[in-house]
């Protein structure tokens, strides 16, 4: 195990023990919620949990098969195997995340099947054989169903080899405790940016791609833990990645200015 | 709007987000007239412009929870037409209860208008309206949390009856606030409510004669007050609702003035004589005037990106690549060849699949004539649906990363055929570019062939791709002054036939019209027309569509290539012979 201290997670509802009992019956897991919500770390802390090591893929368009299982190479005057992610994960019997599975193209995701079902088998083409998944060997993988930059769906073979669990954005008071804990803010700071989140995420302007997610707000806390006010570090952190639009920038400016209280302890605002 | 309220209005749109929160959907925020307290439409926060802020944030707090938490209901509101003494007293039970139902989402600064002993003792709305209906002793609201207008709040379901056959009266367009106020207030409240207000002024028995007067002698559109704009009335059967005034003067154009500017020269083809006129149409490029910026809610483009973001790219297998799913044999033995005779080997040996960019430019060529603002069958102007239409097609298009641009067009004349900028290629996708779509308004005719040889000389110009289309969104035929129909026909399919041999495809949407489609099926081909009665429906046609539009200008790209290919190797033959 890499990791000395459970990373931090709390529970929102019953996730860990669907999680867990997923994990001891050989079942896949499919993660979905929106970006930076805490997908990421709740696979990490039950990867610590259930002490496997964790291989994580991030997925992108030009994943191919190969990507994930492994390709020859060669190496002076011979060819060599070097094993992919998912065949390490399926040898070592570690749980094996895959991030945003829709990025990856479809002929990829089919040679998840056969591994994500009841035969918990990987076909390795290039050899012939068919190796079958150690004990402790598990599928992870997340899915952002509102994406708009995605135009792939999760093909329905895919989708119905999982067990489904929906992670969201956490409640207010639980939402504190994570900026708290993860920027070592003060509660005053982690409550006005958790009031700027909640309002953020209730907008419905086509300026945004995506909502504020606990990511931005830990990393607006992060920047004020440094000494930033914080008008300016929610600026940096949470309007500036969210938006490119001019118009839509001024507005978050002024919700920013609305939300948050000027800290002129240092002027940096 | 006088220009100090506009003025003001502009100061406070940035606002606009906040409100837009809080409440939990789109909202606007204008200035109210001079030191009244503020109010809300249900689309628009009325604060005061020039207060201190910290007062401003609290009225427009108070506003937009109030719509937020669903106090401005129609069935309260009722409850609450004439009496303004109940009104405040709601206001004060309401605003409360509202913004403690909210209170998470308020920002810390205004936590502390929340009196919690009130807000505690209702439960909904209509508890509220209980409180205040009751003798007991409350006090005034406080005085920036503004105040409730009932006649004037528009409940969101009732935006959308603009242009109702039933009332003879056809808004052909936005126009100026005031008039727009009118038809809301007219559409939500019967005539008893507006018998309360000035007669005089806006919302009265003569204030509404007075409307009809103007609403019908002259466009809502644009023009200036007490400009002379002559019109028309004509007579369609085909479509919905009777008598439409169509304006013959450029009224409705807001981009300035026809006369005295240079454009591009374009021929025109003359079916009669079988030959081009030269120099015929003048087209001139214009940018839409800013006082008409207006947005509106782009549809969702999920489906229709996912219709189109297959078009024209495949997977391929690239050989010799630096890194691959496979070793290319043939490299390999290459490379080894190269190293046996001692020289430095290629380490490019392996064989990857790709995916191909599909290099796409779109322009996207909106009809904005005059007949774009008659109704639909569903009673929507048809300019609305293609308004939406072109949204859509844009913003997917842009989303997948293809060049698009979106112009509009109209013409008064050969002299005078007009491509109105909405967005260039090289400009990006903001609220400014929606905006200035929403701020067209329908006006003068539809000179086809001009506007279509134009487009094609700015994706020649611009593009600056290898796949080139050129999307046209109107609602029928083109006509003009001496460009009648069968002539128009002629001349459009002619500038059809010149973008296709230089391989620019095709492709014509109508949207929501009623019009005789089978011109523009002649024009455009069946092929690569389609009507449609509202955007709902474009996902499923667009892709088929496109593709046989891309498929046929790839054709004759091909064609036109090897026809020169062959012409240059005989002139090389003859050369050499």
């Amino acid at each position: 195990m890499t990791n000395v201290t459970r990373p931090y997670y709390l529970p929102v509802g019953n996730e860990e023990r669907v999680f867990k009992a997923a994990f001891h019956q050989g079942l896949s897991v499919l993660l979905k919620g929106p970006t930076g919500c805490g997908k990421t770390r709740f696979v990490e802390a039950m990867a610590f949990d259930l002490q496997r090591p964790l291989i994580t893929v991030a997925c992108h368009d030009d994943l191919t098969t190969a990507d994930l299982v492994g390709r020859f190479l060669l190496h002076g005057g011979e060819t060599k195997w070097v094993d992919g992610p998912l065949t390490r994960a399926v040898r070592e019997g570690a749980i094996c995340y895959l991030d945003e599975i829709v990025e990856a193209r479809q002929d990829t995701t089919v040679v998840l099947h056969p591994l994500a079902d009841h035969r918990r088998q990987l076909p390795i083409d290039r050899f012939g054989i068919t190796l079958e998944a150690e004990r402790g060997f598990c599928l992870v993988v997340s899915y952002n169903p509102g994406y708009q930059s995605v135009l792939k769906d999760l093909k329905d073979s895919t989708r119905q080899r999982m067990v489904a669990i929906e992670l969201d954005f956490p409640p207010g008071d639980v939402e504190e405790k994570i900026i708290v804990h993860e920027a070592g803010a003060d509660h005053q700071t982690a409550a006005q940016l958790v009031a700027l989140g909640h309002a953020i995420r209730r907008l419905e302007t086509a300026g945004l791609r995506e909502v504020a997610s606990t990511r931005v707000l830990v990393a607006a806390a992060r920047l004020v833990a440094e000494g930033l006010s914080m008008r300016a570090a929610a600026r940096a952190a949470v309007a500036g990645p969210l938006t490119d639009d001019p118009l839509v920038t001024r507005g978050l400016f002024e919700m920013i200015d609305a939300y948050l209280s000027e800290d002129s302890a240092d002027g940096t605002d | 709007m006088s220009p100090t309220s506009r003025r003001y209005a502009d100061g406070l749109g940035h606002l606009q987000l906040l409100a837009s929160a809080i409440a939990g959907r789109s909202l606007e925020v204008a200035a109210v007239e001079e030191s009244k307290p503020a109010w809300t439409d249900g689309v628009t926060v009325f604060v005061d412009a020039d207060v201190d802020p910290t007062r401003r944030l609290a009225s427009l707090v108070v506003q937009s929870s109030l719509i937020g938490a669903g106090s401005l209901d129609p069935t309260i509101l009722t409850e609450l037409l004439r009496r303004p003494a109940l009104c405040l007293r709601y206001l004060t039970v309401e605003a409360q209860r509202a913004l403690s139902e909210l209170e998470p989402l308020l920002p810390l600064s205004v936590r502390g208008l929340v009196d919690h002993d009130l807000a505690d003792r209702s439960r909904s709305p209509a508890d509220s309206l209980a409180i205040a209906a009751s003798r007991e002793n409350l006090a005034e609201p406080r005085e920036e949390f503004g105040t409730i207008r009932p006649r004037l709040v528009q409940s969101p379901t009732t935006r959308n009856e603009d242009g109702d056959p039933a009332q003879g009266y056809v808004p052909r367009g936005k126009g100026p606030r005031q008039l727009h106020e009118l038809d809301r207030e007219d559409d939500v409240v019967g005539p008893v409510g507006e018998l309360l207000s000035s007669p005089v002024g806006g919302g009265g028995g003569i204030g509404r004669l007075l409307r009809r007067l103007f609403g019908e002698r002259r466009s809502s559109g644009g023009g200036h007050p007490g400009a002379d704009s002559p019109t028309h009335w004509s007579l369609r059967a085909t479509r919905g609702s009777g008598l439409i005034a169509v304006s013959t003067v450029a009224a409705p154009v807001p981009e300035g003035s026809w006369f005295g500017r240079r454009g591009f020269r374009y021929p025109e083809w003359d079916s009669h004589k079988r030959r081009y006129k030269p120099h015929w149409c003048t087209v001139e490029e214009v940018e839409p005037e800013p006082s008409l910026l207006q947005s509106f809610a782009v549809p969702d483009t999920l489906r229709l990106r996912r219709a189109l973001e297959r078009l024209g790219t495949d997977l391929e297998r690239h050989r010799r690549q630096l890194q691959g799913d496979d070793v290319d044999v043939d490299a390999t033995v290459e490379s080894f060849v190269e190293l046996k005779a001692g020289s430095a080997p290629d380490e490019a040996v392996y064989i990857d699949t790709l995916r191909r960019r599909r290099d796409l430019a779109v322009l996207v060529l909106l009809d904005v004539s005059g007949s774009a603002g008659e109704p639909s069958a569903t009673g929507v102007a048809v300019h609305e649906h293609q308004r939406a239409a072109a949204a859509a097609l844009v913003s997917a298009l842009y989303e997948l990363g293809d060049r698009v641009a979106l112009y509009g067009f109209r013409s008064q004349g050969r002299a005078a055929v007009r491509l109105l900028r909405v967005k260039r290629f090289r400009d990006d996708l903001d609220q400014h570019t929606i905006q200035r779509l929403g701020g067209f308004v329908p006006g003068a005719y539809t000179r086809l062939g001009a506007a279509i040889r134009h487009a094609v000389a700015i994706l020649e110009k611009d593009s600056g791709t290898s796949r080139r289309l050129l999307a046209v969104i109107s609602d029928g035929l083109a006509y003009d002054h001496g460009y009648e129909p069968l002539y128009g026909e002629a001349d459009s399919r002619r500038a059809l036939a010149e973008a296709r041999r230089r391989g620019i495809g095709s492709l014509c949407l109508s949207v929501g019209a009623r019009t005789d489609v089978g011109a523009l099926r002649r024009v455009f081909g069946t092929a690569a027309h389609a009507s449609i009665p509202n955007t709902d429906v474009l996902p499923g046609i667009v892709g088929p569509l496109f593709r046989s539009a891309l498929g046929s200008a790839e054709l004759q790209r091909k064609v036109t290539q090897n026809y020169e290919r062959t012409k240059g190797r005989r002139g090389t033959e003859r050369g050499t012979a």
